[in-house]
C-alpha cells in the first residue's frame, strides 16, 4: 500500500505544477504586476510586440524608485510603460543580441561609462529634440544627442564628525600616508569605482592617475561593496575617511539628522567633483521611437524633479532645484566635462585598478 | 557531477511497489523486430536533439577560444588571475571539506544514534537547503558587522563558512541515506573482528558510503564553482566572479568567455576526481534491508547529541530567519516597502509559475535523457555530458549564452510575425533547463541506475525492449527519486537569479527578482519579505523531499 505513495506525490506535483502553468497563462499575472504601467505579456507563449503602439517599452539599469516616476508619467499623458529591470551591461548585450527585433524603446542606465558603450556598438537613435538640447546642458548628454543625462551623482570624500579635523580635500589627498588603515573604498568591481578612476585618468593622465589609485591601495583600504555600509562603517569608527556618492547620505540623514559623518567636495579649485550621471536614450531599432522621445523629454522636464528626488540625486537640468536634504550639502563644482568621456576611459580604468592591486 | 542522487534519498523500492509496477503490466506483448529498432533509432534522434539544444548556448562561450584574447589573458596572469585561483582553489577546498565533515557527522548522529529530537532534527537539518546562499550572505554579513567589525567580517573564511552552512544538506541528504541503505551485519562482523563501535565507523560504515559522500561533495564543489552571489557579498574573487568582472568592467565578452571556458575545465576535473573517488563501487538493491542498529544514548551525551543538533539549527536557520522577520517587521513599521512593481502575492505566483513549469520541463527531458541513454556507452555518456554542460557555468554565462543562441534564431524569421523567443516564457525556461537539467538527469539517472541489472536482464530476456523496460520496470521503481530530483530542481529554480534577470517576460518578477532590486542599493530590510518567501516556499519543497525519505524509511523498517 505504502508503495504507492511516491507515485501519488508525483502525480500530484504533476498536475499542482500544471495548474500553476496554466494559470500563468491568464491575466492574473497581467494586472498584478504593475497597476499604472500594466504590462501586457503572453505569460505562456513566445512574447510579441504589445498590440496597443502608444505602450513603450523600457530597458533600464536604474531600478531604484523607478516605477513611481513611470506611473506618473502614465497619469500625466495616458502612455503606458512597461519596462524591465537590469544590470547596464547585461541589458546592453541584450539590446545588441536583439538587433532590429528589440522590443526596448528607451533604454536607461545608472551609468555614464556603460550608456557610451552602448552608442559606441550603435544601438541608440541620435534624436532631435529642442526641448532635450535646452533643458540639459551640453556637457550632459552626447555630441550627437543619442543619449542623454537625466540626474547627477557626486562621488565625493566623506569623513567622520568625530575624528577627523582635516580631511582631504583632493581625490589624490585620499592616498596620503596619513590615512593609512583608516581609509574606506568600494571593490573595483562596482561601476562606481571604475568611473571614479576614468574620471582620474581623463583629468590626470593614466601614469598619474595609477600613482594615486596606488596611493590608495598602499593606505590598506577597506573595502565595502556598499555606499551605505561605507557611511555606516565611517559612522562606526572602522574608518575616519571615505569615497562614497552623496545620495546615501541623504536617505541615512532622513532616518537620523545626527548621523556623525559630513562630504567634502573634492577638487573645488581645480576640475570639481567627479559626478556620474542616471542616462536615458532612444534604441536605434525602437518600435516607437516618438513615444520614447516623449518619455526622455518628460523626464527632462516635468518628471525633471520627481526622478531626481527618487534617489535623492541633483537634477540634470540645472533649473531645477535639487531635494532640499541635498541642497543642504551646499553648491559645488562638479567634473561635467569627464561625463562625456567616461565610457572611453573605463577600459583603461580596470587596467589601473588591476595594476595596482585595487581589490 | 555524477552522482547517486538516491544514494541519498532512501527510496522506497520495496517488494510491494515492484510487484505494484508489474502487476499494471499484463504479459510483454511481442514487438516485432523491425517496429522496435524504428523506435529505438526514433528515439536516438530525439535524445540527441535534446543533448544537442540544451548544450548550444555553453558551447557558443566555448567557441570563443577559438580566438583566444592573448592581450587580456597577459594582463589577467600578471594581475589577478593568480589571486582568482588561489581564492577558488580555498574556497572550493575549505567549503567542500567543510560540508563533508559537517553533514557526515550530523547524519550519522542522527541515523546511529536515539536521542531526544532525534526525529524532528533529521527533518530540520536539511532546512538550510532552502535558504539561497545570496540571502544567508548578506544576514551574516549585517550581522556580524557589529561585533567583528567591518574589516574582519569581510574574508574568505566567513564566506566559506556561510556557504559551508548552506551547502551541508547536500551532503548530509547523501550520507544519511547511504547510512541507512547499510545493513547491520557488517558492522557486527567488524565488530565480532574485536573493532570498537567507532573503528566499525571508521573502516566499514564510511568506506561503504564513500560513492555518496563523493556524489554530495561534487555538487557542492559545482555550486561553489559557479557562484556568483554569495562571494561577492565577502570581498572574495573567485574565477566565476572574474568573469563578471572582466565582462562588465572591460566590455570584453570573449575573454569573460575564456575565462567561463577554465570553470568548465575545472568542473570536468572535479567530475573525474569524484569517479575516482567513488571507485568502481555500484550499490544495487539488495534483498534483506535489516539497517543499522540505533544507540540510545543517556543523560549527558543524549544533551550533548541533542546540543549539537539544535545549534547547527539554530545557526544555520534559525538565527538568518529570526534577523529576516526583524527586518520585515522593521520594514513594515517604516513603510518601507514600495520599491518594486507588484505585491508579494504577484511575485510568488510569478515564482511558482517559473519554478513548476522548469521543474517538469526538466523532469520530462531527464526521464527522456535517462530512458533513452540508459545503458549505453561511449556516444551515450558524450550525450549525457552534453546535456549537463550548463550546471558547470555560472548562471550569468548560461544567460548569455541563451541570449545570443535565441537572438540568433529569432532572427531567422522562422517563427511567426512578431514572436519573439527573447524575452519570452518558454525562452526564460529553456535558459533554466540548460541550466538545471543536469541535476534532474543526475538524479533520475542514479536512482534508475540501482535497479538491480538482474531484473532488466530478466525482463530483456522475455523479449521486453529497452523503451518498454524503462517506462515498465526502471521509473516506476526509481518514483521517489524522481520526485527528490525535480524538488531539488524547483529549489534550485527558486532561488535562481541571474538568468531570470536578463531573460524574464514582462509581467514576470519573481522573489529574488525583488530581492537583488533591494541588496544592489544594500537595502537589506526591503530585502526580507521576498527573502523569507523564498525561504518558506524552500521549506515546504524540503518538507515534500524528506516527506519522501521518511516515507522510504518506513517502508523498510
Amino acid at each position: 500500500m505504502t508503495g504507492k505513495q511516491p507515485r501519488y506525490v508525483l502525480g500530484s506535483l504533476l498536475v499542482g505544477a500544471l495548474v500553476l502553468g496554466a494559470c500563468g497563462s491568464d491575466d492574473d499575472a497581467g494586472d498584478a504586476a504593475t497597476e499604472a504601467t500594466s504590462t501586457p505579456s503572453d505569460a505562456a507563449g513566445a512574447s510579441s510586440t504589445p498590440d496597443d503602439a502608444g505602450t513603450i517599452t523600457v530597458y533600464t539599469g536604474r531600478h531604484y524608485g523607478i516605477e513611481p516616476v513611470f506611473d506618473q508619467f502614465t497619469t500625466d499623458t495616458g502612455i503606458e510603460v512597461r519596462f524591465t529591470t537590469g544590470n547596464d551591461p547585461e541589458l546592453r548585450e541584450r539590446l545588441i543580441a536583439e538587433g532590429a527585433n528589440t522590443p526596448a524603446d528607451v533604454v536607461m542606465t545608472a551609468d555614464a561609462a556603460n550608456i557610451a558603450l552602448s552608442a559606441e556598438a550603435g544601438i541608440l537613435a541620435s534624436v532631435d529634440s529642442d526641448v532635450l538640447t535646452e533643458t540639459i546642458p551640453e556637457e550632459l548628454r552626447s555630441e550627437n544627442n543619442d543619449w542623454f543625462s537625466l540626474s547627477q551623482r557626486a562621488r565625493v570624500i566623506i569623513a567622520s564628525t568625530e575624528r577627523v579635523e582635516n580631511p582631504p580635500t583632493t581625490y589624490a589627498g585620499v592616498g596620503d600616508p596619513e590615512w593609512r588603515g583608516t581609509l574606506c573604498l568600494r571593490p573595483s568591481t562596482h561601476p562606481y569605482t571604475q568611473s571614479l578612476v576614468a574620471s582620474l585618468i581623463i583629468a590626470e593622465g593614466e601614469e598619474r592617475a595609477t600613482e594615486i589609485v596606488q596611493s590608495w591601495v598602499d593606505n590598506d583600504p577597506l573595502y565595502i561593496n556598499s555606499d551605505t555600509d561605507i557611511y555606516k562603517a565611517v559612522a562606526d569608527g572602522e574608518c575616519d575617511i571615505a569615497i562614497a556618492n552623496t545620495y546615501y547620505l541623504g536617505r541615512l540623514l532622513t532616518e537620523d539628522p545626527a548621523f556623525p559623518v559630513e562630504i567634502v567636495w573634492p577638487e573645488q579649485d581645480g576640475r570639481g567633483a567627479h559626478v556620474n550621471v542616471s542616462t536615458a536614450a532612444v534604441t536605434a531599432n525602437a518600435p516607437n521611437p516618438a513615444g520614447a522621445l516623449a518619455l526622455i523629454e518628460w523626464l527632462a522636464t516635468d518628471g525633471q524633479q520627481q526622478f531626481a528626488d527618487a534617489n535623492f540625486e541633483y537634477p540634470a537640468d540645472p533649473d531645477v532645484e535639487p531635494n532640499e536634504i541635498i541642497a543642504g550639502f551646499g553648491d559645488f563644482i562638479a567634473d561635467l566635462p569627464a561625463v562625456r568621456l567616461l565610457g572611453a576611459n573605463q577600459p583603461a580604468a580596470v587596467e589601473v585598478l588591476s595594476a595596482t592591486g585595487y581589490e | 557531477m555524477s552522482n547517486t542522487l538516491t544514494d541519498a534519498i532512501d527510496v522506497a523500492r520495496d517488494d510491494s511497489s515492484s510487484a505494484d509496477a508489474a502487476g499494471g503490466n499484463s504479459a510483454p506483448s511481442m514487438t516485432s523486430a523491425v517496429a522496435q529498432r524504428a523506435r529505438s533509432w526514433t528515439s536516438t534522434a530525439m535524445i540527441s536533439a535534446v543533448a544537442i539544444a540544451v548544450s548550444i548556448p555553453v558551447l557558443v562561450i566555448v567557441w570563443s577560444i577559438v580566438q583566444p584574447s592573448t592581450e587580456v589573458w597577459e594582463e589577467l596572469w600578471a594581475t589577478r588571475l593568480p589571486g582568482m585561483i588561489r581564492d577558488t582553489a580555498t574556497l572550493l577546498v575549505t567549503v567542500v571539506f567543510g560540508t563533508l565533515v559537517l553533514g557526515t557527522s550530523l547524519a550519522w548522529l542522527v541515523t546511529a544514534y536515539q536521542f531526544p529530537g532525534r526525529r524532528l532534527l533529521g527533518w530540520l537539518l536539511v532546512t538550510p537547503l532552502a535558504i539561497p546562499g545570496y540571502v544567508l550572505g548578506f544576514v551574516w554579513l549585517d550581522t556580524l558587522q557589529e561585533p567583528l567589525g567591518a574589516r574582519a567580517v569581510r574574508s574568505i573564511w566567513l564566506c566559506a563558512l556561510v556557504l559551508t552552512i548552506t551547502l551541508y544538506p547536500y551532503v548530509y541528504l547523501f550520507a544519511r541515506a547511504a547510512f541507512r541503505e547499510q545493513s547491520q551485519r557488517a558492522i557486527d562482523v567488524a565488530r565480532s573482528l574485536g573493532c570498537s563501535r567507532s573503528q566499525a565507523f571508521w573502516r566499514v560504515v564510511l568506506p561503504m558510503a564513500r560513492p555518496s559522500l563523493a556524489g554530495g561533495a561534487a555538487l557542492v564543489g559545482m555550486e561553489v564553482l559557479t557562484d556568483v552571489g554569495t562571494v561577492r557579498l565577502f570581498n572574495v574573487s573567485t574565477i566565476a566572479d572574474g568573469v563578471l568582472r572582466v565582462w562588465f568592467g572591460t566590455g570584453n565578452r570573449n575573454a569573460a568567455a575564456e575565462l567561463a571556458v577554465l570553470l568548465i575545465g575545472i568542473a570536468i576535473v572535479l567530475i573525474a576526481m569524484e569517479r575516482l573517488a567513488r571507485g568502481r563501487a555500484r550499490f544495487t538493491q539488495s534483498g534483506s534491508r535489516a539497517g543499522l542498529h540505533v544507540e540510545r544514548l543517556h543523560g549527558a551525551r543524549a544533551a550533548g547529541a541533542s546540543t549539537i543538533g539544535w545549534a547547527m539549527f539554530t545557526f544555520a536557520v534559525a538565527l538568518p530567519v529570526s534577523r529576516l522577520i526583524t527586518w520585515a517587521l522593521e520594514a513594515r513599521r517604516t513603510d518601507q516597502t514600495a520599491t518594486v512593481a507588484g505585491d508579494l502575492g504577484f511575485h510568488l505566483m510569478s515564482s511558482l509559475r517559473v519554478a513548476a513549469v522548469a521543474t517538469l520541463t526538466c523532469l520530462a527531458l531527464g526521464l527522456l535523457l535517462v530512458a533513452g541513454l540508459n545503458r549505453r556507452r561511449a556516444g551515450g555518456s558524450l550525450l549525457a555530458r552534453l546535456a549537463t554542460l550548463g550546471y558547470t557555468v555560472p548562471g550569468p554565462v548560461v544567460a548569455i549564452g541563451v541570449l545570443v543562441t535565441l537572438a540568433a534564431l529569432d532572427r531567422t524569421g522562422w517563427l511567426p510575425d512578431g514572436w519573439l523567443l527573447v524575452g519570452s516564457f518558454v525562452g526564460l525556461i529553456y535558459a533554466l533547463v540548460v541550466r538545471f537539467l543536469a541535476v534532474a538527469y543526475q538524479g533520475i539517472e542514479s536512482s534508475v541506475g540501482k535497479v538491480s541489472p538482474s531484473v532488466v536482464a530478466s525482463a530483456r530476456t522475455l523479449g521486453a525492449g529497452r523503451v518498454r523496460v524503462a517506462t515498465r520496470i526502471e521509473l516506476p521503481l526509481a518514483g521517489a527519486g524522481i520526485i527528490a530530483a525535480s524538488v531539488l530542481v524547483a529549489i534550485d529554480t527558486l532561488k535562481e537569479l541571474p538568468i531570470t534577470l536578463l531573460l524574464r517576460p514582462f509581467g514576470t518578477e519573481t522573489l529574488p527578482i525583488w530581492v537583488w532590486q533591494a541588496t544592489s542599493e544594500s537595502l537589506w530590510v526591503q530585502a526580507a519579505v521576498p527573502s523569507l518567501a523564498i525561504v518558506a516556499v524552500g521549506m515546504l519543497l524540503v518538507a515534500a523531499l524528506l516527506w519522501t525519505l521518511e516515507h522510504g524509511a518506513e517502508t523498510v523498517s
